[in-house]
């Protein structure tokens, strides 16, 4: 109250020193270039049109607002006149009325906001009816003769869209799976965030649970009995503790028993991956096909994430590879050897069955091997790992992810022998994955180029083996420097997850879709679209807020 | 892993053996893994050939009959079978496949365009008032830039289609936004569109006369502002005289363009081209055709009256005759009817004698030959139409359909506007980071020089930050270009979607993979090719 007396004070007051030149003012604000001019003229006419169209459909708001802007405008412009502020007119004239196209604009700018906004409320709450009795819905929604959203259909539907067909009685492995996450997860942020823990046993025993964590989780959704996840987790501890031991003993030893050790360790492993093979396998489990709405939207997202990252790191570095090639002889060589053997078995053949002149042309294949060896002794200096990285990047990247997702769904089948099939849902995963791979490599890669030469010849030099030097020296600094690129990276995948919704599974969108067909509520469409688009907002505003975070922690920028 | 980071070669000695040596094994791991490489090729591969065999239908089948590798894309030839909703080139359901997907490429090729353009344009528009000093405005573009840029493009792409163009009211009650001449209704949206008439290249020609003599002008100025040292508005005067030539160019061109005609009955009385007006006054009883409005809205004047009087006239199918002669009626408010609108001119004429209409316009050599086709040639007249360069084709309800103007379907629309929208915010945010990322240091610098303000963005502030937006532009209109391909969801005939009907119909799925694939590599090449060329020539010269 104090501060509107005080205004109302100095409103009032006095002691104002006038100092306004008209002539000036026109001169700055108006007249000072004929472009300034001309636009003014077209925004006052416009606002004026608008003003006028909105005063004749709700003319008590929009009065209202006219006489605010009004009031404000003047406030501020003598305020501004006889220099003497108080904070709301200092905040006015720097960020609404700073000049005549800004008082305009703001106007203007209210107006559509307003009307926005009251055919968004009207539609959303006003007109809207909220009950998931359809009957009721439809009886309030004929009260209005432009009638509003049928929430109902959206609330009706709330259990198909977070887990679509999953079976209800299974329901039970979503709340353990959800519980393990945040076991783990309380523990995790005290630990792995102070010094005090970094050797101790309690975070390797943590960071274990994290790697075993998507496996139990994904047998959890498989709906396989808890028996034989206690069977697997048990058997993974027993292969790290084996083999952790093992490689401790065998480090003192010499090259022979650390090889046998490390064998050890890959026996182990495939063994594991035989028994959870053998254990997925089994028939009371829950169908890929009834994985649906969120549940699969997460699934697949956390999937193509988890997967790409490994997947995309691998291609970043053999992209940069500078690993000495299959040298320029050899290449030729076998080049040689090729284009002989083509122009005397292929050619003539293909020649005599030519029916045109492109087909004649073709026949000549051969011709075009010692060009493409050239070409890749040239560019990649006969470096396979760097050849086949890079097309794959470049291929992936140039296609659109729909095409791919098709592939996945369509073409795959035929790629495998005979008898052999995998879940449409599996293809779909794999599919994300490879693709998001891909973009993730050339993320990395930006960051692996933002590392000083420096750097690896340090390292080199305080002898550290290549995969200490990456480990240690270089991903670290090339990692934290892509982590925005990364993060807005898997935005975009969560986001594109959606596309499945169009090659026949049937996640988040695809319920939504559904709806639509419900006999209930035939022809629902915005509602559920506004739904989801809300639900994909706020996921991805936590990832970006994460990215944030993460970015102030590791100190982006600042080291 | 191998050796991934150069390594200066050992200078010791003694030689390593070679099953030691670990560039020696590191290229012989390479070629291992090439033979791997190519025999899980061969493995998939047969398993394609086999697969394709149980498959029944057979996939290489030539024309020949017989059966090979050869021919793998003979099938392109076939009959397609399937109709496609929007064509840029004629095509007809007993075209091939190959000419289908041809349509399609046109199709992903012409949204990607219109597409790209339009997302720059509201991209820099965001992006700039990203930047405004007026918080209204910096809020609302952050608000879009936001919500567009964190929600999938389908969820938007599906709310554009389903839950906006396809609840957009009949035809018959077509929203009209702000009184402009863009009709939204079930049909899509139909705006009024400029269409090019017979003189329209003498115009043409006075354009590039105005741009090469202002370009002239601009340089004349500024060698004189260099010997005189005084300065003088260039902008202005380069604008001011490219008008001048332009406008003088419309009005020559308009006198003397003389190719459009109508042909009348002698009884309609009409003599020259301004009589018009006068037998319309007679026909419906006014004093002038300027009191039609006002008398329309008293009631002075029926609409009944008013679609009884109102000319009917035939005219030839896309010809610039009829957006020509009936722009020319809007403009005096006459009031008429399309009564035939033929495929050929000599229906046309039929239609004319039949006593269907009674003005039938066309260009005026056909209206010569087709008047002397009638019974008593000399019972009609051809009257010269006037012309002007470009004329602006409102669009209108005709029984069931809008025509004229410019169509877009509801499908085009909502992969169009779906598109734009999105790219446009991940345009804006590059746009806004670009202009940001030039040092404050800059400007003051400008300004200190007595830069004016557009010369300051124009030299100083757009070539720095055009460094910085071009590469993330680059992949944003690949993404673009990419993700047109989701057509597909809202039923627009683009190559994706078309490829894929072909590919249910045909079985032919790896051949079309093969070409969707190649198709849209070369589209992605040539893009980045583009720009990266454009960026080579604006990027920093470094010293």
């Amino acid at each position: 109250m104090a501060t509107i007396y005080q205004n109302l004070q100095s409103l009032v007051s006095t002691d104002r020193h006038f100092s306004f030149n008209a002539r000036q003012f026109v001169e700055e604000n108006i007249t000072r270039s004929w472009t300034l001019t001309l636009w003014l003229v077209i925004l006052t006419y416009v606002t004026v049109q608008f003003a006028i169209g909105e005063l004749l459909t709700e003319p008590i708001l929009t009065t209202i607002v006219l006489v605010v802007w009004l009031g404000t405008v003047a406030w501020t412009a003598l305020n501004e006149v006889t220099r003497q502020h108080v904070p709301v007119t200092f905040w006015l004239k720097n960020n609404l009325y700073s000049s005549i196209t800004n008082v305009l604009l703001t106007l203007l700018l209210t107006l559509l906001i307003i009307s926005f906004l009251r055919g968004f409320i009207g539609w959303a709450v006003v007109r809207a009816s909220f009950s998931t009795n359809p009957e009721v819905a439809e009886e309030t929604l004929a009260e209005y003769g432009d009638p509003g959203a049928n929430w109902g259909a959206v609330i009706d539907n709330l259990g198909q869209m977070a887990i679509y067909r999953y079976p209800r009685g299974e329901v039970a492995n979503l709340y353990l799976a959800l519980a393990l996450l945040v076991v783990l997860a309380v523990p995790s942020i005290i630990i792995f965030r102070s010094e005090r823990y970094r050797k101790s046993l309690l975070r390797r025993a943590l960071t274990l649970a994290w790697v075993t964590l998507p496996l139990v989780v994904w047998f959890l959704l498989r709906g396989i009995d808890y028996w034989r996840i206690a069977a697997v987790i048990a058997a993974i501890v027993v292969v790290y503790v084996v083999g952790s031991a093992a490689s401790a003993w065998a480090r003192q030893r010499g090259a022979v028993i650390r090889t046998a050790a490390s064998l050890l360790w890959v026996l182990l492993a495939v063994g594991l991956v035989v028994l959870t093979a053998n254990l997925t396998g089994v028939s009371d489990s829950v169908a890929y096909e009834t994985w649906g709405g969120f549940l699969l939207t997460i699934v697949i997202s956390v999937f193509a994430i988890a997967v790409s990252f490994p997947i995309g790191l691998v291609m970043a570095l053999g992209r940069r590879s500078t690993i000495r090639g299959v040298p320029a002889w050899l290449t030729y060589l076998i080049a040689l050897g090729i284009m002989i053997w083509g122009l005397l078995y292929s050619t003539p053949a293909n020649l005599e069955a030519a029916r045109t002149p492109t087909e004649q042309l073709y026949a000549y294949w051969p011709l075009a091997v010692p060009v493409i060896a050239f070409l890749f002794q040239r560019y990649f200096a006969g470096n396979v790992l760097a050849l086949f990285s890079t097309m794959y990047i470049e291929m992936v990247r140039g296609v659109p992810l729909i095409t791919v997702l098709f592939m996945s769904v369509i073409l795959f089948p035929i790629f495998l022998p005979p008898g052999m099939e995998f879940p449409a849902t599996l293809r779909v995963m794999a599919a994300a994955a490879l693709f998001s791979a891909a973009y993730l490599a050339e993320n990395v890669r930006g960051g692996l180029q933002s590392i000083p030469q420096g750097q690896y010849e340090a390292a080199d030099a305080i002898g550290l083996s290549t995969y200490q030097k990456y480990r240690l020296i270089i991903l670290p600094q090339a990692l934290r420097a892509v982590i925005p690129a990364i993060v807005g990276q898997f935005i975009g995948l969560f986001k594109d997850t959606t596309l499945v919704a169009i090659v026949g599974l049937t996640d988040l969108l695809g319920t939504a879709n559904n709806i639509s067909a419900q006999p209930d509520w035939l022809g629902v469409r915005r509602e559920p679209y506004v739904f989801i688009a809300i639900v994909y907002f706020v996921g991805s505003a936590i990832m970006a807020g994460y990215s944030r975070r993460l970015e102030r922690e590791l100190g982006v920028g600042e080291r | 892993m191998a050796e991934l980071s150069p390594k200066s070669p050992r200078r010791s000695q003694e030689s390593i053996p070679f099953w030691r040596d670990i560039r020696i094994l590191g290229v012989l791991a390479q070629i291992a893994f090439v033979i791997l490489f190519l025999l899980a090729a061969g493995w998939l591969l047969g398993n394609v050939v086999q697969n394709l065999d149980t498959l029944g239908e057979n996939q290489f089948l030539c024309r020949d009959g017989s059966s090979s590798l050869r021919c793998a894309f003979d099938w392109l030839r076939l009959d397609a079978a399937f109709d496609i909703s929007e064509t840029l080139i004629d095509y007809d359901p007993s075209d091939p496949y190959g000419r289908a997907l041809v349509v399609g490429v046109l199709n992903t090729v012409r949204v990607t365009v219109i597409g790209i353009i339009l997302a720059t344009l509201l991209g820099t528009f965001a992006g700039i008032a990203r930047l405004s000093d007026n918080w209204l405005v910096n809020s609302v573009a952050k608000w879009y830039v936001d919500l567009f840029r964190n929600t999938p493009l389908l969820v938007q792409l599906f709310f554009i289609f389903f839950g906006v163009i396809l609840v957009f009211p009949a035809i018959r009650e077509a929203i009209q936004p702000f009184g402009l001449p863009l009709y939204l209704s079930q049909r899509g949206i139909n705006l009024a569109w400029p269409v090019v008439m017979p003189s329209w290249p003498v115009w043409l020609a006075f354009i590039v006369l105005g741009i090469i003599q202002a370009q002239v002008l601009w340089v004349f100025l500024g060698r004189r502002e260099e010997r005189t040292g005084k300065e003088s508005n260039r902008a202005l005067w380069a604008v001011l005289s490219f008008l001048l030539v332009v406008v003088v160019g419309w009005f020559v061109t308009s006198a003397n363009a003389e190719s459009q005609g109508m042909l009348v009955p002698n009884s309609l009385r009409v003599r020259d081209f301004r009589d018009v007006e006068d037998v319309m006054v007679r026909r419906l009883g006014l004093a002038s055709l300027g009191e039609f409005d006002v008398a329309l809205d008293t009631g002075q004047l029926s609409q009944d009256t008013v679609d009884n009087s109102a000319f009917s006239v035939c005219a030839i199918e896309d010809s610039p005759a009829e957006p020509n002669l009936t722009a020319e009626f809007r403009g005096s408010s006459i009031p008429y009817t399309i009564a035939e609108r033929a495929g050929r001119p000599d229906e046309a004429t039929e239609a004319y004698a039949a006593g269907e209409c009674e003005i039938f316009t066309a260009n005026l050599a056909v209206l010569a030959a087709e008047r002397n086709l009638l019974e008593n040639p000399n019972d009609h007249l051809i009257i010269t139409v006037p012309e002007t360069p470009l004329r602006i084709d409102i669009p209108r309800i005709e029984g069931l359909n809008f025509t004229g103007g410019l169509k877009l379907s509801p499908n085009f629309a909502a992969i169009l506007l779906g598109l734009v929208l999105y790219t446009g915010a991940f345009i804006a945010e590059i746009v806004r980071a670009g202009i940001q990322s030039v040092a404050k240091g800059q400007t003051e610098a400008a300004r200190a020089l007595g830069l004016s303000e557009s010369q300051r963005l124009r030299l100083v502030v757009l070539p720095q930050a055009l460094r910085v937006i071009i590469p993330p532009m680059t992949s944003q209109y690949l993404n673009l270009a990419k993700n047109s391909s989701l057509a597909i969801a809202v039923g627009f005939p683009d190559l994706w979607s078309t490829a894929f009907t072909t590919l249910n119909q045909s079985g032919r799925a790896v051949q079309v993979f093969v070409l969707v694939m190649a198709f849209y590599l070369t589209l992605s090449l040539s893009i980045s090719f583009l720009l990266n060329w454009y960026n080579r020539r604006i990027a920093l010269v470094e010293r």
